[in-house]
C-alpha cells in the first residue's frame, strides 16, 4: 500500500475514496435522522398541546409577525437552492462558481437569521415573551381596563381585552397560560432552529475556506454534498415550523 | 424482629384476583427457567472439555426447535396477557358498581387527606406530622372503609405526582396534579392496613404513609356518625366532619357545657354513657334514653324530668327552652334541626370522660347578651 | 429442517503464532498528550474503560451507602435527604455513565472495527470528540452531585423536578443532556463502520455476533436518544424560566414528560443489554468449541429487540393515569419484546449441547449471565402484564428485577468481556485462580443481594424509602450483606487486573484458540490493527472444524488453565 496511488484526500483508515464517501454521507444521513427526532419531541409536545388549547394556539400564534416568517421561507429555500449549484459546481471542480454559491448560500442563511433576530427584538417590545414580562403586561391590562383606561397596545392587552368580563371555564376564555405554552414552545422551536441554522453557517463559512484554500478536489466534492444535506433538513424543518407557528392563526380574525 | 408471612395477606376482591395469576406465572416461569438451568448445568458436567472425545459436532441450529421455542412462549405470555387484562380490567373503576360509596383523597406534600361523600367526614390518611397543621395533626387516622362494600376513591395531588398504593388491596394508582383519578376498591376482610406513597414525592416521601382500615358496616356507619373513634381508635374521637363531630361543636357553643359536666357539682345531669339507659324521671316512670328522648329533652325540657334534677323553683327544669328555628342561636334560643339532630348523635355517642370540660375561659357564645361583637371561635362546623 | 451451510474446509497446519511485534497501539506513542489527541479506537476504548472505571466505582459507592441506610427501619446513617440524593447519585452514575456507554464504547469502539477487519472506526475525530463530550457531561453529573446532589430520582419526573426541588436538577439533566450526544455519536460511528467497512469476505450473514448486537444498540441510540436530549431541554427551561410545559398548575402536562422520557429510556434498556448479548454469545462459542446453535435467530432477534423495544415506552405507566386502550396496546406489544429474549436464552443452552465446555473466568461470568438473566427475564413478565404490574409497580419488585437484568445480565456479560478481551487489549494474562474466584463471589453475593428484595417487593415494599415498616427489616438486612459480598466480588477484578499488567505473563495471540479475527492478529495489537486487508472467507464460529474466519487452522483450545495457573501463583500467591 504505497501512498503515492491515493489522493491527498483519502483517509488512512479507508480503502479507497468511493467507500469515504459512502461513508461521510451515511453518517451525516444517520445524524439528520438523530435531528429529525431531536425535533420530533418537540412537533410531538406541539401536537399534544394543540389538540388540546386550539383557540389559545390560534390567538398566539395570530400575534406573531406573518411577514417576517414568509420573507425567512423564502430566503431558507432560495439557498438550498445555490447551495445545490454549488455541489454542481463542486462536481466540475469550478472554484470560482463554488465560492460564489457558499457565499450567496451564507449570506442568505444569515439573512434569514437577521430578521429572526429582528422579529424576536420586536416580540420582545411588544413583550410578546413567555413568562414574567407577559404576565406582567396582562396583569397592567386587566388593572387599566377594569379602571376604564385604555391599556398600551400589545398582545397580552389584546388577550386582556378579549377575556374581559370572562371568567376561566366560561366559553370563549383564553388562558394566558396557555398562550404562554404556545410561546414557549415558539421560543424553544425556532430557537433551536436558529442554533442549528447558525452551526450551517459555521460549515459552509469552513467550505468556502477549504475552497479558497484547494482543499475540494473534484473527487471530494461530497464535503460540500454533506453540509448540504444537513442544509436542506435544516431548512426541510423551518418548512414545518412555518405553519405550525405562523400560519395556525393566520386567518384568526381575517374572515 | 419482626418477619414477613409467606403469603401477603389478601383485603379485597382485587387482591383475590391477583394472587392466582402472580403465582400460575410464578409457577410457570420458575418451573422453565430451573429447567433450562438443569439443562445448563448437566450440559456443563456431560461436556466439559474431555469427556468427549473428537470434535464437536457441527450444529448449526434447528428451524423446528427454533419455531417450538418462538411459538410455544409467546402463546404462554398471551395466556398471561389475557389473564392480566381481565385483573386490570377489574380493577378499574369503570367496572365500580354504580351504587358505591365515594370517598375523595388528596395528596400533598407530604400527607393523605380522605373526606367521605355525602357526609363530609374529614380524615388525615398518613403522612409525616411536621408537615401538618395543628388541626391535622389532631386528626391523623386511617382511611376507614366498610367490609364488602365497593368503594370509588377519586384522587387528585396538590403538588408533585403521588401514588396512592394498598399492598393488601394489590391497589396502586398514580396522583396527579390537575388531573382527577379513580379507582375503587371492595374490601373483603376486617383488619388495618398499609396505605403508601409509591411514586417519589421528595424528602419525606417515606412518610407520606398511612393506614387504611376496614370495618364491619356497623361499625362503619358508627364511625361515619361519629360515635366510635375507628379512624383512630383509642382517642375517644369523632371523626371530623361527622354528625357527632358537628355537635360537638353545638355542644360547646351552646355552652352545654357550663351545666352538664362530668362531675358531682354540676347543674344538670351527667350525659356520658346515657344513651341506651333507663332514665327514671320525676313522675315515676323510667324511660329509654333514646334518640326520641334526647331531642324532646332539647326542644322540650320540662315535658320528662330525670329524677332529682327538677331543680327550678316551680319544680321544672332549668334547662333553657330551645325552639326548633332558622338559625342556632344560644341567645335567641333556637337550634336548626340539623344542629338538633348532630346534637343528639353527639349525646349518643359520648362515654365515660369525654364531656368537653367546663371551661370558664371560653369565649361567651356568639350574639350572648353583653358581647355581641366578639366572634366565637372553633363554632364553624 | 436443519440448517446447513457449505462446510469450509479444514485446513493445513495451525499457522505459527505471529511476532509480536514491538511497537503496538500502547507504546507507538507516550506522554499524556499521545493519549488525550489520539484519534485510535483502540486508545479511545481504553480512555471510556478507565472512566467508567470510575464512574462504576462512584455508583457503586453510592448504592453501598443506600444499603447501609436501609439496615435500619428508620434509616441507619443518613438523613432523608442525604438518602435521596444518594440513590440519585447511584441511578444516574449508573445509568447515563456506566451502563449505557459500557460495553459499546469500551469494547464496541476497541473491537468492532477488529473484528469486520477494519483499521479504525469511520470517524476516527468524532469517535474522540465523543469521550470529550461524554466527560463534560459526566463533570456536570459531577458537579451536581458533589455541590449539594439533586434529590429527583434518575427519572427526573416533573413536576417534582421542575418547580418543587431545591437541588441541583439543572446540572444533572444537563450532564445526562450532554452525554447523551456522545451515546449519539457512539451509535453513529459504529454504525457506518459496520455498514461501509467490513474487509473482503466479511459479509452480514458471517458478522461476529457481537457486532450485530452493537448494531441493534446504535439503532437504538440513534432513534432514541435525541427524544430525550430534547425533553431535558424541556425541563431545563421549565425549571429555569418557570414556564409550564410539564407543570399543570402552570398549564402543562406531566404525562407527556413520562411519554417522552420512556421513549427513550425504555430503548435505554436494551442499549444496556443487547451489548451484553452479543458478548455472551462470543464468549459461550468459544469456551463450548461450538457454532452458535441458530445463528440468525440470535442476530436477529437482537434486531427485532431493537425495533419492538421502541414499541413499548408506555409500560412504565400503567399506573400512572394513561388510558385504557394504550395500556392494554402497551401490555401486549411487551409480550412481543419478551419473546426473542426467550430465544436467546433457550439458543444459547443449545450452544452449550455437544459441546467441550471448559470454565475460565470469561466462560463462569457468561454461565452466571444466563442465570442471572433468565431470572431477570421472567420476573419482567410479572411487571408486563397489567393485573400484576397494579401491585408490584414501584416496589422492591421492580428494583429487583432491573438489577438482575442490568446488573446480574449487564454488568456480568461487561465482566466476561472484560475477562475475554483483556489479554487482547493489554497483551497479559490475569490470574485464573483469582478471576475465576471473584465470578463465583459476584454471583453468590448478586443473588443474597437481589432476591430478598423480591419479597420485600411482593409485600409491597414501595421503592424509594429510607423509612419502611419494621417487619420488611429482616430482608433489608440479608440484602446488604448480600451487597458487602458483592462489593468485594467487584473490588477482586480490580486488584488482580492491575496486578497482571505489570506481573502477568505474556499473552499469545489467540490464547482462547477463538475464531475472530481480533484474534488473529497480535496480542496487543498495532496501529493499524491489521498488516494486510484481511479476507474472511468463513462465518464467525468454526469451531468444530476449527478453523478461524481467515480459514487458518485454530491452535489447540488452552486446557482449563492448566498452563496458567503455575506462572501465577508465584505471582499473586
Amino acid at each position: 500500500m504505497s501512498a503515492s496511488t491515493h489522493s491527498p484526500v483519502l483517509k488512512h483508515h479507508f480503502d479507497n475514496l468511493e467507500q469515504q464517501h459512502s461513508a461521510e454521507r451515511l453518517g451525516m444521513w444517520m445524524f439528520l435522522v438523530t435531528e429529525v427526532l431531536f425535533f420530533g419531541g418537540l412537533f410531538c409536545a406541539y401536537t399534544a398541546y394543540r389538540i388540546w388549547f386550539p383557540h389559545e394556539f390560534e390567538f398566539a400564534s395570530s400575534k406573531l409577525i406573518l411577514w417576517i416568517a414568509v420573507l425567512n421561507t423564502a430566503l431558507l429555500i432560495t439557498s438550498s437552492l445555490t447551495m445545490t449549484f454549488a455541489i454542481r459546481a463542486a462536481q466540475l471542480g469550478q472554484k470560482k462558481s463554488l465560492i460564489n454559491y457558499l457565499v450567496i448560500t451564507f449570506l442568505l442563511g444569515a439573512a434569514f437569521l437577521g430578521f429572526k433576530a429582528f422579529e424576536y427584538y420586536t416580540d420582545y417590545q411588544e413583550k410578546y415573551v413567555p413568562g414574567p414580562i407577559f404576565q406582567k403586561a396582562y396583569a397592567d391590562a386587566q388593572h387599566d381596563l377594569t379602571h376604564g383606561h385604555h391599556p398600551e397596545h400589545s398582545p397580552a392587552a389584546e388577550l386582556a381585552e378579549h377575556n374581559a368580563g370572562k371568567q376561566p371555564g366560561d366559553a370563549g376564555y383564553l388562558s394566558p397560560q396557555r398562550v404562554q405554552l404556545f410561546l414557549c414552545l415558539y421560543y424553544i422551536m425556532t430557537g433551536i432552529h436558529g442554533i442549528h441554522i447558525l452551526v450551517g453557517l459555521g460549515c459552509i463559512a469552513w467550505l468556502v475556506l477549504e475552497a479558497g484554500l484547494n482543499r475540494i478536489p473534484r473527487e471530494n466534492y461530497s464535503t460540500v454534498e454533506v453540509v448540504s444535506l444537513y442544509w436542506h433538513l435544516v431548512d426541510m424543518i423551518w418548512l414545518f415550523l412555518m405553519p405550525l407557528l405562523y400560519l395556525t392563526g393566520a386567518g384568526l380574525g381575517k374572515h | 424482629m419482626q418477619t414477613l408471612p409467606l403469603l401477603l395477606e389478601r383485603a379485597s376482591t382485587s387482591a383475590d384476583r391477583f394472587e392466582p395469576l402472580f403465582w400460575v406465572i410464578t409457577f410457570i416461569t420458575a418451573g422453565t427457567s430451573i429447567a433450562v438451568f438443569i439443562a445448563i448445568g448437566y450440559f456443563c458436567a456431560a461436556y466439559r472439555r474431555g469427556a468427549v472425545p473428537g470434535p464437536t459436532p457441527r450444529i448449526l441450529g434447528s428451524h423446528k426447535l427454533e419455531l417450538f421455542w418462538t411459538i410455544t412462549p409467546l402463546i404462554i405470555f398471551l395466556g398471561f396477557y389475557a389473564w392480566g387484562v381481565y385483573i386490570y380490567d377489574a380493577a378499574m373503576v369503570h367496572s365500580a358498581p354504580k351504587d358505591s360509596m365515594r370517598v375523595n383523597v388528596i395528596g400533598k406534600q407530604w400527607m393523605w387527606k380522605a373526606q367521605y361523600e355525602p357526609g363530609g367526614q374529614r380524615v388525615i390518611v398518613g403522612g409525616n406530622p411536621a408537615n401538618m397543621t395543628d388541626d391535622e395533626r389532631k386528626s391523623i387516622g386511617a382511611l376507614v372503609l366498610p367490609v364488602n362494600k365497593p368503594v370509588i376513591v377519586t384522587f387528585i395531588s396538590e403538588d408533585v405526582i403521588h401514588d396512592f398504593g394498598i399492598p393488601a388491596f394489590r391497589s396502586k394508582i398514580d396522583v396527579i396534579p390537575g388531573r382527577y383519578v379513580e379507582t375503587w376498591y371492595e374490601p373483603t376482610k376486617i383488619g388495618e392496613y398499609h396505605v403508601f406513597c409509591d411514586q417519589y414525592c421528595g424528602t419525606w416521601h417515606s412518610l407520606m404513609v398511612g393506614k387504611v382500615r376496614v370495618v364491619s358496616q356497623d361499625d362503619f356507619d358508627q364511625f361515619l356518625q361519629g360515635l366510635t373513634d375507628a379512624q383512630a381508635p383509642g382517642t375517644g374521637g369523632s371523626v371530623d366532619g361527622s354528625p357527632a363531630w358537628k355537635g360537638q361543636q353545638i355542644f360547646r357553643q351552646l355552652q352545654c357545657s357550663s351545666c352538664h359536666t362530668n362531675n358531682s357539682v354540676a347543674k344538670a345531669p351527667v350525659l356520658e354513657n346515657l344513651y341506651g339507659q333507663n332514665v327514671p324521671l320525676t313522675n315515676g316512670l323510667t324511660v329509654p334514653a333514646n334518640r326520641d328522648y334526647i331531642r324532646e329533652s332539647i326542644v322540650n325540657p320540662q315535658a320528662k324530668i330525670v329524677q332529682g334534677w327538677g331543680r327550678a323553683p316551680d319544680g321544672g327544669s332549668i334547662m333553657p327552652n330551645y325552639r326548633v328555628g332558622p338559625t342556632t342561636d344560644a341567645s335567641k334560643a333556637t337550634i336548626t334541626p340539623e344542629d338538633l339532630e348532630n346534637v343528639t348523635t353527639y349525646i349518643q355517642g359520648l362515654k365515660k370522660g369525654q364531656t368537653i370540660p367546663r371551661n370558664e375561659h371560653f369565649p361567651t357564645p356568639v350574639n350572648a347578651p353583653g358581647n355581641p361583637a366578639q366572634p366565637a371561635t372553633g363554632s364553624k362546623p | 429442517m436443519s440448517v446447513i451451510s457449505a462446510e469450509p474446509k479444514a485446513l493445513g497446519p495451525v499457522p505459527p503464532e505471529p511476532e509480536t511485534p514491538a511497537i503496538n497501539y500502547l507504546n507507538n506513542n507516550y506522554g499524556i498528550w499521545s493519549w488525550l489527541l489520539t484519534t485510535d479506537h483502540k486508545r479511545i476504548g481504553i480512555l471510556y474503560l478507565l472512566s467508567l472505571t470510575v464512574f462504576f466505582t462512584v455508583g457503586g459507592l453510592a448504592a453501598g451507602m443506600v444499603r447501609l441506610n436501609l439496615l435500619s427501619p428508620s434509616g441507619a446513617i443518613l438523613t432523608e435527604d442525604q438518602y435521596n440524593r444518594m440513590f440519585t447519585a447511584h441511578g444516574v452514575m449508573m445509568l447515563f455513565f456506566f451502563l449505557i456507554p459500557s460495553i459499546p464504547a469500551v469494547f464496541g469502539n476497541f473491537f468492532i472495527p477488529i473484528m469486520i477487519g477494519a483499521k479504525d472506526l469511520a470517524f476516527p475525530k468524532l469517535n474522540l470528540a465523543s469521550w470529550y463530550v461524554f466527560m463534560l457531561g459526566a463533570g456536570f453529573a459531577i458537579w451536581a452531585v458533589l455541590a449539594g446532589g439533586i434529590d429527583t430520582g434518575w427519572t427526573l419526573y416533573p413536576p417534582y423536578s421542575s418547580r418543587y426541588s431545591h437541588t441541583n436538577v439543572v446540572p444533572g439533566a444537563m450532564g445526562a443532556f450532554i452525554s447523551g450526544f456522545s451515546s449519539i455519536m457512539t451509535g453513529l460511528n459504529i454504525m457506518v463502520t459496520i455498514h461501509k467497512m467490513r474487509c473482503p469476505g466479511m459479509t452480514w450473514g458471517r458478522m461476529p455476533l457481537f457486532c450485530w448486537a452493537l448494531y441493534a444498540t446504535s439503532f437504538i441510540q440513534l432513534l432514541g436518544t435525541p427524544v430525550v436530549a430534547i425533553t431535558l431541554v424541556l425541563l431545563m427551561v421549565e425549571r429555569t424560566a418557570g414556564i409550564g410545559i410539564f407543570d399543570p398548575s402552570i398549564g402543562g402536562d406531566p404525562i407527556l414528560f413520562q411519554h417522552l422520557f420512556w421513549f427513550y429510556s425504555h430503548p435505554a434498556v436494551y442499549i444496556m443489554i443487547i451489548p451484553g448479548m452479543g458478548v455472551v454469545s462470543e464468549v459461550l462459542t468459544c469456551f463450548s468449541r461450538k457454532n452458535i446453535f441458530g445463528y440468525k435467530a440470535v442476530a436477529w432477534s437482537s434486531v427485532g429487540i431493537g425495533v419492538v423495544g421502541f414499541l413499548v415506552w408506555s409500560h412504565h405507566m400503567f399506573v400512572a393515569g394513561i388510558s385504557y386502550y394504550s395500556a392494554l396496546l402497551f401490555s401486549l406489544l411487551t409480550m412481543f419484546v419478551a419473546v426473542p429474549s426467550a430465544i436467546k436464552i433457550f439458543n444459547w443452552t443449545a450452544t452449550l449441547y455437544r459441546g467441550s465446555i471448559t470454565f475460565q473466568a470469561p466462560m463462569l461470568f457468561t454461565l452466571a449471565f444466563l442465570v442471572l438473566f433468565t431470572v431477570g427475564g421472567v420476573t419482567g413478565l410479572f411487571l408486563a402484564v397489567l393485573g400484576t404490574d397494579i401491585h408490584l409497580h414501584d416496589t422492591y419488585f421492580v428494583v429487583a428485577h432491573f438489577h438482575f437484568v442490568m446488573v446480574g445480565g449487564m454488568v456480568l456479560a461487561y465482566m466476561a468481556g472484560v475477562h475475554y478481551w483483556w489479554p487482547k487489549m493489554t497483551g497479559r494474562m490475569y490470574s485464573d485462580f483469582w478471576s475465576k474466584a471473584s465470578a463465583v463471589v459476584i454471583f453468590v453475593g448478586f443473588f443474597l443481594t437481589f432476591v430478598p428484595q423480591f419479597v420485600v417487593g411482593y409485600h409491597g415494599m414501595p421503592r424509594r424509602y429510607p423509612n419502611y415498616p419494621a417487619e420488611f427489616q429482616i430482608y433489608n438486612i440479608l440484602s446488604t450483606a448480600g451487597a458487602s459480598i458483592l462489593g468485594l466480588g467487584y473490588f477482586m477484578p480490580s486488584v488482580y487486573l492491575t496486578l497482571s499488567l505489570f506481573f502477568g505473563p505474556k499473552a499469545t495471540a489467540n490464547p482462547w484458540s477463538a475464531t475472530g479475527l481480533e484474534w488473529s492478529i497480535p496480542s496487543p495489537p498495532t496501529q493499524f490493527n491489521f498488516d494486510h486487508v484481511p479476507v474472511v472467507v468463513c462465518g464467525p464460529y468454526e469451531y468444530s472444524i476449527g478453523v478461524d474466519q481467515l480459514g487458518r487452522t485454530l491452535p489447540e483450545p488452552p486446557e482449563d488453565g492448566a498452563s496458567l495457573v503455575k506462572k501465577e501463583t508465584d505471582v499473586v500467591g
